[in-house]
C-alpha cells in the first residue's frame, strides 16, 4: 500500500479509537476530554499544514480560530437570543440564523479570507521577521475580538451558541482535516514548499515562488483553524476573547512541537500525548488546591511542567517524536526490512 | 612546527579529507596544491578549528591542537586567512586591524609597534585607516585580512587561496608580499590553485586530489614532476 | 505651542522607551540571528524584584540597581536555559525554547507570587508633574527621555569605542571569523545577553513606573513593541532598532491624539496595518543590517 494511504488509514483509525473508546467507557468526563482532544487535533493538524511545510512558526493560528468561533456564533445564535447575547449587533445581521454546518464552513472561509489579505506582505519576510509579525498578528486579532463589541460582545462572555458539536461530529471533522493535511503535504505546493526549505535557490529554479507557496499554506491553515474555532464554539457554547490568546497558542505549539511539526503523524501523536498530560496535570493541580495547605493557590503548575517538557524535547529530539517520516512510511520500511531479512 | 598526521574531515557521511599527513618546518613556506574540491579548504578549516576532525591529529610546536576551537588555535600561535577574504565590512580598516590584535589587547604598546611595521608593509591600509573595510577593493581587502592575521603575531600563518578572484597584477603584488613575509622568518602554509605562482615562492609542496595527498617534494621536484598537470586537471 | 511641546515630549519619552526595548532585542538577534521570546519576562523580573524588595527599607536607587541586576542575571540565564542547548540545531528550535522559557517564567510568577497586580515602589518624583511652556507633563516622561539619551549614548560608545563592542559588531557580521581572531564566542554571547538584560531592566523600571504595578504578563506589550520596532527598522541594525522605536512612538502618539475614543481601542490594529504597509514598501525594513554572515 502506498505509504500516505497507510498513514491516512492509521491516523483515522486512531481518531475513531479515541471517539469509540470514550463512547464505550460511557463516562461523561471522558466524553468531554475526547471531544476536546479531537478539536485540538483539528487545530494542531491545521497548524501543521503551514508550519510543517513552510518551516515557519506561526503564532497567529489561534487568532484565526477565534475568528472562526465568532463568525459561527454570529451566524447561528437564534434570532430571539441575539438581542441579549449581542446587544450591539448591526441591524441587518440580527435576523440571520443559518445551520451550524453551513456556519462552520463560513467560519473557515472568513478566517481564510482575512489570512489571505493580511498575510500576503508578511510571507515575503525573512524567517525571524515572518515569525514575529505572526506574533504581532495574534495580538492584533485579539485586540479586535476584544473591542469589536458589535460582533463579539467585547471582552465579555458571548453565550447562546447552539450545542451541535458532539463527539462523532468532532471525530469526522478531525478525520477530514487529517486527510486534507496529508493530501496537501503530497501536493505540488506542499512538495515545493518543503524543497524550498532545503535549498531556496534550487526550488526557485524549479519555478517556486516561495512567498506565494507559503501564502497558500497559510490560507489553508487559517481555513482549518476557522473550522476548528466553529467546532469548539458549538461545543463550549459560551466563550470570551481571552480563550484565543497566548495560553492556547502555547498549548497547540507544544502539541505540534512535541509530536513533530514536520509530519501529520507527529501532530496527531503530540495532540494526544499533551492532552493526556494536560488533563493529568490539571487534575493534580485541582487535587492540590483541594488540600488545606494550598487552598486554591496552585496556578500555572501545568504550564511550567509543559514548558520544561518542551525545552527538554527540543534539546533531546529537536524534530519531535515523528521528525520526518509519517507512520505509514515507517511501517512500510520496517516491513520491507523484515522481508529482506527473511527471504 | 606544524605537524598534521593522518587527518580526516567529514561532512555527514561524505569524507572530504581522507587521512592526510604533512609537516611545515620552522621558517618554511609550504604549499598545498590541488584543484577545486580536492579537500584543501576543508583541511585549512579543520586546522583553524572551524571544523571538527573526524580522525588523526594536528600539532603546533609539539602541542596537540586537534580538538581546539578557533579561539584556542589563534592563541596557540596559528593565524588563518580564509579564502572567503572575511573582512568585517562595516568596521573600519583600523577596527579590523585592532580586532586582529584581540589576543594581545593588554599589550597596546606592542600592538602600536606591530601596526607601524604593517603600515610600512601595506601603505594603502594606513591611507584608508578610517574607511569601512567593505568599501576597499578586492586586492586591498586581501591585504587587510593578511595584515589583520599578522596583528596576532602568529608563529604560523595559514593562507587560503590569497590569489582567488584577483587581477594578475594584484596577484603578483600579493605573492611578492608573501615572499617578504617568508624572508622575515615567518612559517607559512599556503593553499593555492595557482600552481606556478605558489611554486615560485614555496620551499616544498604537497599536491592533493580527492581528499588525499598524491604527490610531495621540493618546489623544483613538483614543478618537474610530469604527473602534476594530470593530477591538476583531474585526469 | 503648548500642544506642540506636549506632543514632542510624548513622542520622545515613548520613543526613548521603545527604542531601548527594541535595542535589547536586536543586540541578541544581530549576533545570533535568533529571536528571544523571553525578552519581555526580563522586564517582568525587574518589576518583581522591585516589588519583593519594597519591604526591605533599602533606598530606592539600591532597589532599582538590584532590579536591573536581576534582569541582567535572568538575561544570561535565558542563554543557558533556552539558547545554548539548542543553538546549533535550528532557528525554530530556539524560537520554541525561548517561547517556552517565557511561559515558564510567567507561570512561575503566577504560581509563586500572584496572578494579581503587585505594587512597585516608586520615588515621589515619578508621580509629580511639571509645566514646560504651558504644557503640563509628568516628570517621569522627562526622566525617561534623559535615561534613554544616556543609555543610547552609552550603547553607542560601547559598540564604537570599546574592544568588546567592536568585537560584538564583528561577531554580528561573521561569527566564525571573529572567533578565528581569538574573540571567545561565549564571552560575546554572554555579553550580548547581559546588555540585553541591562536595557530590559532599565526600561522595565521606567515602563512599570507608568502604571505602578507589576503582573505576570507585564512583558507582553514591551515585547510586542520591540518586535514591531525591529521589523520596521530592519531586524539586524542597531540604529534601525532605534529609528523603528521612535517611528513607532510617533505613530502611536499621533493615533492617540487623533483617534476618537471608540477607535482608540483598535490602536494596535491600526499600528499593525501601518507596519504591513511599510513592509510592502520595504520588506527588509527601513535600515538594512550589516552584510549577511553565517548563523552560528
Amino acid at each position: 500500500m502506498k505509504h500516505s494511504y497507510l498513514t491516512a488509514v492509521i491516523l483515522i483509525a486512531v481518531i475513531a479509537a479515541v471517539a469509540v473508546g470514550s463512547q464505550v467507557l460511557g463516562i461523561r468526563l471522558y466524553d468531554r476530554i475526547a471531544t476536546n482532544l479531537l478539536i485540538s487535533l483539528v487545530l494542531v493538524v491545521g497548524l501543521q499544514t503551514f508550519m510543517g511545510n513552510s518551516g515557519l512558526l506561526s503564532f497567529a493560528h489561534i487568532g484565526f480560530m477565534g475568528l472562526g468561533a465568532y463568525t459561527s456564533a454570529v451566524l447561528t445564535i437564534p434570532a430571539q437570543m441575539k438581542g441579549m447575547a449581542l446587544p450591539d449587533l448591526y441591524g441587518f445581521m440580527k435576523a440571520v440564523e443559518i445551520s451550524p454546518l453551513l456556519a462552520m464552513f463560513a467560519a473557515g472561509l472568513v478566517a481564510a479570507v482575512v489570512a489571505a489579505v493580511v498575510a500576503y506582505p508578511l510571507m515575503r519576510l525573512s524567517d525571524a521577521a515572518a515569525v514575529i509579525t505572526s506574533f504581532a498578528l495574534l495580538v492584533v486579532l485579539y485586540t479586535v475580538m476584544n473591542n469589536w463589541s458589535a460582533f463579539t460582545n467585547g471582552p465579555r462572555t458571548l453565550f447562546g451558541l447552539p450545542k451541535t458539536t458532539e463527539l462523532p461530529v468532532a471525530a469526522i471533522v478531525a478525520a477530514i482535516v487529517v486527510v486534507v493535511a496529508l493530501v496537501f503535504k503530497e501536493s505540488r505546493t506542499g512538495k515545493l514548499l518543503r524543497a524550498s526549505r532545503e535549498d531556496e535557490v534550487a526550488a526557485a529554479a524549479l519555478g517556486a515562488n516561495i512567498p506565494h507557496l507559503r501564502w497558500r499554506a497559510f490560507i489553508l491553515a487559517a481555513f482549518i483553524a476557522g473550522i476548528g474555532g466553529a467546532l469548539w464554539g458549538h461545543f463550549i457554547t459560551s466563550f470570551a476573547p481571552k480563550a484565543f490568546y497566548l495560553k492556547e497558542t502555547f498549548l497547540i505549539i507544544t502539541m505540534l512541537v512535541i509530536g513533530g511539526a514536520n509530519t501529520v503523524t507527529g501532530a496527531v501523536a503530540g495532540t494526544i500525548l499533551v492532552t493526556v498530560a494536560y488533563e493529568g496535570l490539571r487534575g493534580t493541580e485541582g487535587a492540590l488546591n483541594a488540600t488545606a495547605a494550598a487552598a486554591g493557590q496552585v496556578v500555572g503548575l501545568t504550564e511550567i511542567v509543559l514548558a520544561l517538557a518542551m525545552i527538554a524535547v527540543m534539546i533531546v529530539k529537536p524534530g519531535g517524536l515523528f521528525p520526518n517520516r509519517e507512520i505509514g512510511h515507517i511501517l512500510n520500511r520496517t516491513r520491507r526490512k523484515k522481508e529482506i531479512a527473511t527471504p | 612546527m606544524l605537524d598534521v598526521t593522518d587527518l580526516s574531515v567529514s561532512y555527514g557521511t561524505i569524507r572530504a579529507v581522507r587521512g592526510i599527513s604533512f609537516t611545515v618546518g620552522k621558517g618554511e613556506l609550504v604549499s598545498l596544491l590541488g584543484a577545486n574540491g580536492a579537500g584543501k579548504s576543508s583541511t585549512i578549516k579543520c586546522i583553524a578549528g572551524a571544523l571538527k576532525a573526524a580522525g588523526g591529529s594536528i600539532a603546533l610546536e609539539g602541542k596537540d591542537i586537534t580538538a581546539a576551537n578557533p579561539e584556542q588555535v589563534i592563541r596557540a600561535g596559528l593565524a588563518t586567512v580564509p579564502e572567503t577574504r572575511d573582512v568585517f565590512p562595516d568596521l573600519t580598516v583600523a577596527e579590523n586591524l585592532m580586532l586582529g590584535a584581540y589576543i594581545h589587547r593588554r599589550d597596546q604598546a606592542g600592538n602600536r609597534q606591530n601596526l607601524e611595521k604593517l603600515h610600512t608593509l601595506f601603505p594603502r591600509l594606513a591611507e584608508r585607516s578610517g574607511q569601512a573595510a567593505g568599501t576597499l577593493s578586492g586586492g586591498e581587502q586581501q591585504m587587510l585580512v593578511i595584515a589583520r592575521a599578522l596583528m596576532a603575531r602568529p608563529s604560523v600563518l595559514l593562507l587560503d587561496e590569497p590569489s582567488l578572484g584577483l587581477a594578475p597584477a594584484i596577484v603578483e603584488r600579493i605573492f611578492e608580499m608573501i615572499a617578504t613575509l617568508k624572508q622575515s622568518g615567518l612559517t607559512i602554509l599556503l593553499v593555492e590553485q595557482n600552481v606556478n605562482q605558489a611554486l615560485s615562492v614555496a620551499d616544498r609542496a604537497y599536491v592533493m586530489r580527492l581528499g588525499a595527498i598524491v604527490a610531495s617534494g621540493t618546489a623544483d621536484e613538483i614543478r618537474s614532476g610530469s604527473d602534476l598537470s594530470a593530477h591538476y586537471l583531474g585526469g | 505651542m503648548a500642544f506642540a511641546i506636549q506632543f514632542v515630549i510624548d513622542v520622545l519619552s515613548l520613543g526613548g522607551a521603545y527604542a531601548l526595548m527594541a535595542l535589547g532585542l536586536v543586540i541578541i538577534y544581530g549576533i545570533l540571528r535568533l529571536v528571544n521570546f523571553a525578552y519581555g519576562e526580563l522586564i517582568m523580573v525587574a518589576g518583581y524584584t522591585m516589588y519583593l524588595s519594597s519591604g526591605s527599607g533599602l533606598p530606592w536607587l539600591v532597589m532599582a540597581t538590584l532590579a536591573v541586576g536581576m534582569a541582567v542575571l535572568f538575561g544570561i540565564l535565558t542563554d543557558y536555559a533556552a539558547f545554548r542547548p539548542v543553538r546549533a540545531k535550528s532557528v525554530t528550535a530556539v524560537l520554541i525554547t525561548s517561547f517556552a522559557f517565557s511561559n515558564l517564567l510567567q507561570n512561575a510568577a503566577l504560581l509563586f507570587i500572584s496572578p494579581r497586580p503587585r505594587n512597585v515602589p516608586l520615588p515621589e518624583i515619578f508621580s509629580q508633574t511639571i509645566s514646560i511652556g504651558g504644557a503640563i507633563t509628568p516628570v517621569r516622561n522627562l526622566i525617561t527621555i534623559a535615561a534613554s539619551i544616556v543609555l543610547l549614548a552609552g550603547v553607542a560608545f560601547l559598540m564604537r569605542k570599546t574592544t568588546l563592542g567592536i568585537a560584538m559588531r564583528a561577531a554580528a557580521t561573521n561569527f566564525t571569523m571573529a572567533r578565528m581572531l581569538g574573540v571567545p564566542a561565549n564571552l560575546i554571547i554572554s555579553s550580548a545577553f547581559a546588555l540585553s538584560g541591562f536595557l530590559a531592566g532599565v526600561v522595565g523600571i521606567l515602563w512599570i513606573g507608568r502604571i505602578g504595578t507589576v503582573v505576570p504578563g507585564v512583558g507582553l506589550e514591551p515585547l510586542l513593541v520591540a518586535f514591531i520596532a525591529t521589523v520596521i527598522g530592519g531586524m539586524r541594525s542597531l540604529p534601525g532598532a532605534v529609528v523603528g522605536g521612535f517611528l513607532l512612538a510617533l505613530i502611536d502618539t499621533t493615533l492617540n491624539y487623533t483617534l476618537s475614543q471608540d477607535l482608540l481601542k483598535f490602536r494596535d490594529a491600526f499600528t499593525f496595518s501601518l507596519v504591513i504597509l511599510i513592509l510592502l514598501w520595504r520588506p527588509q525594513g527601513l535600515i538594512k543590517g550589516p552584510a549577511s554572515g553565517q548563523r552560528t
